[in-house]
């Protein structure tokens, strides 16, 4: 009964919460409200657009009651501007994710989509809205990936490529961008080694994440068990006030192997 | 959906989520933490996953009464109907499975202190006591019982060393920020202090990590 699979999230588990990204689509039929557990879909109405969940996209695309539009981000344009950051402007990083999305407040203003809740206020209320993430997100504008982009895509092209303009560039361009950033992904785990302690992925997809999760998780927990006691040894000097950084700066990496050879000897 | 939901759906200055969508987010987001995390986490103590279990009850009856007519129109938003129910059922299953097998490869922990006991639930409470009670006395029949009494305890934490299997809280963890925050993270050869922007995922230990959960500054991924 318990559940058998490792700590975190894998990949069957991550395309299941893509699927509840937020889509739009171009009805083809009139399709009354549904009551569902998530809230009640809106009434569909051709050609009025509408914003589903894209469970619900696809399977209203398979029965050919609706279009799904494409993102603006899956656009070749788009997509080529994204490859372009990854490889010149920024080929260190990963290109930055969309920014917070904004709405109309009926005033003629944009405002930030949740601005009830700000950031100045440090401690959430017990009343408030969760502070909303993917895949519950508005799609992102282009030239931004959103979090679930890879599963998104491939989503989109298997189920719905007539609906994606240019689908055979679009899938190339998906390609390369995939390649860059798993080389960056595998480029990033020689932070990893360093044994700093906090590693940012800024703007990493959710595909990425769980296809190298275990790689990941277990060169940290490896490091961590290897450097124990000479991080044990950091931290008492510390208490006592020396000051000094175990091992210094750029040699930090040397100073583990030399530590586990010292616990050998004894 | 109540008057409160109405309101807050025609004024443009509030998110308007419904607390049905509220829910799931809430759900998600419980069941992505207990995923990702090494230790079992507080059940959630706003009745999230009881009200989420009527509600899925109450659409199991909607879809019983709707089999019943044979109308080809409503055949379609049955489809999608069950569809969304199987898809809810796997959430809370996953969920709870996720919980009970923390509870089981650590049973005698999160019985040891109040603290921890108070992170089950009622039930998982007295599955975890009855399972760990069963267990003793199988050990008991089968080998423990021709030990002396002092050998007996399954909880013993003589000469500072305890029986009892701990989760390794040290585990590393996907985190992303909700707001931006400075994220301190203990290292083996530095400590890291990183000024986090909104977005961006940081790979930490789970002890560190835990405060900015708790305060809702980040969330596991």
């Amino acid at each position: 009964m318990a559940l058998p699979l490792p700590q975190g999230l894998v990949p069957t588990e991550v395309a299941f919460l893509c699927e509840m990204e937020m889509v739009t689509i171009v009805p083809r039929q009139r399709l009354e409200s549904i009551p569902l557990l998530s809230g009640d879909t809106p009434a569909l109405r051709p050609p009025h657009r509408a914003q589903m969940p894209l469970w619900l996209a696809l399977l209203l695309k398979k029965q050919r009651r609706a279009n799904i539009v494409p993102p603006a981000w899956l656009h070749p344009a788009s997509l080529a501007d994204i490859i372009h950051h990854e490889t010149n402007v920024d080929p260190q990083a990963f290109s930055p994710p969309p920014p917070p999305p904004t709405r109309a407040d009926g005033r003629g203003r944009a405002r930030p989509f949740q601005d009830n809740i700000r950031s100045s206020r440090e401690q959430p209320k017990p009343g408030d809205d969760p502070r909303l993430a993917p895949p519950f997100l508005p799609s992102p504008p282009a030239g931004y990936l959103p979090y679930h982009w890879l599963e998104l895509a491939e989503t989109l092209l298997a189920h719905a490529a007539d609906d994606v303009p240019a689908a055979a560039e679009v899938r190339s361009l998906l390609r390369d961008l995939q390649e860059v950033r798993a080389a960056k992904m595998r480029g990033s785990t020689q932070s990893l080694e360093g044994g700093g302690g906090v590693v940012v992925l800024r703007g990493v997809g959710a595909m990425e994440l769980a296809e190298s999760r275990a790689f990941v998780l277990g060169v940290v927990d490896g490091v961590r068990k290897l450097g124990a006691s000479a991080e044990a040894t950091r931290r008492e000097e510390e208490a006592i006030g020396g000051g000094g950084r175990y091992g210094g700066g750029a040699g930090g990496r040397g100073g583990n192997f030399e530590d586990s050879d010292e616990e050998m000897e004894f | 959906m109540d008057i409160d939901d109405i309101l807050r759906e025609v004024d443009p200055s509030s998110s308007g989520l419904p607390s049905e969508t509220r829910d799931l987010q809430s759900l998600t987001r419980v069941w992505v933490a207990e995923r990702s995390t090494p230790e079992l986490l507080s059940w959630p103590t706003d009745g999230l996953v009881e009200r989420v279990n009527g509600r899925i009850a109450s659409q199991i009856e909607r879809v019983e009464a709707l089999t019943g007519d044979m109308d080809p129109r409503s055949n379609f938003a049955l489809i999608v109907i069950q569809t969304e129910l199987e898809r809810y059922k796997f959430l809370v299953r996953s969920y709870l499975r996720a919980r009970l097998a923390k509870v089981d490869r650590h049973a005698l922990h999160y019985l040891s202190t109040p603290d921890l006991r108070a992170r089950l639930s009622p039930t998982e409470l007295a599955y975890a006591t009855r399972h760990q009670a069963l267990l003793h006395n199988h050990y008991l029949a089968s080998f423990l019982g021709s030990f002396g009494p002092t050998l007996q305890n399954l909880n013993d934490t003589a000469g500072n060393i305890t029986m009892i299997d701990t989760p390794d809280l040290e585990n590393a963890v996907f985190i992303r920020l909700l707001r931006d925050g400075r994220v301190m993270g203990k290292g083996v050869d530095a400590d890291g202090d990183v000024e986090g922007r909104t977005g961006d995922i940081i790979i930490l230990r789970w002890a560190d990590a835990k405060p900015l959960v708790d305060t809702e500054t980040a969330e596991l991924v």
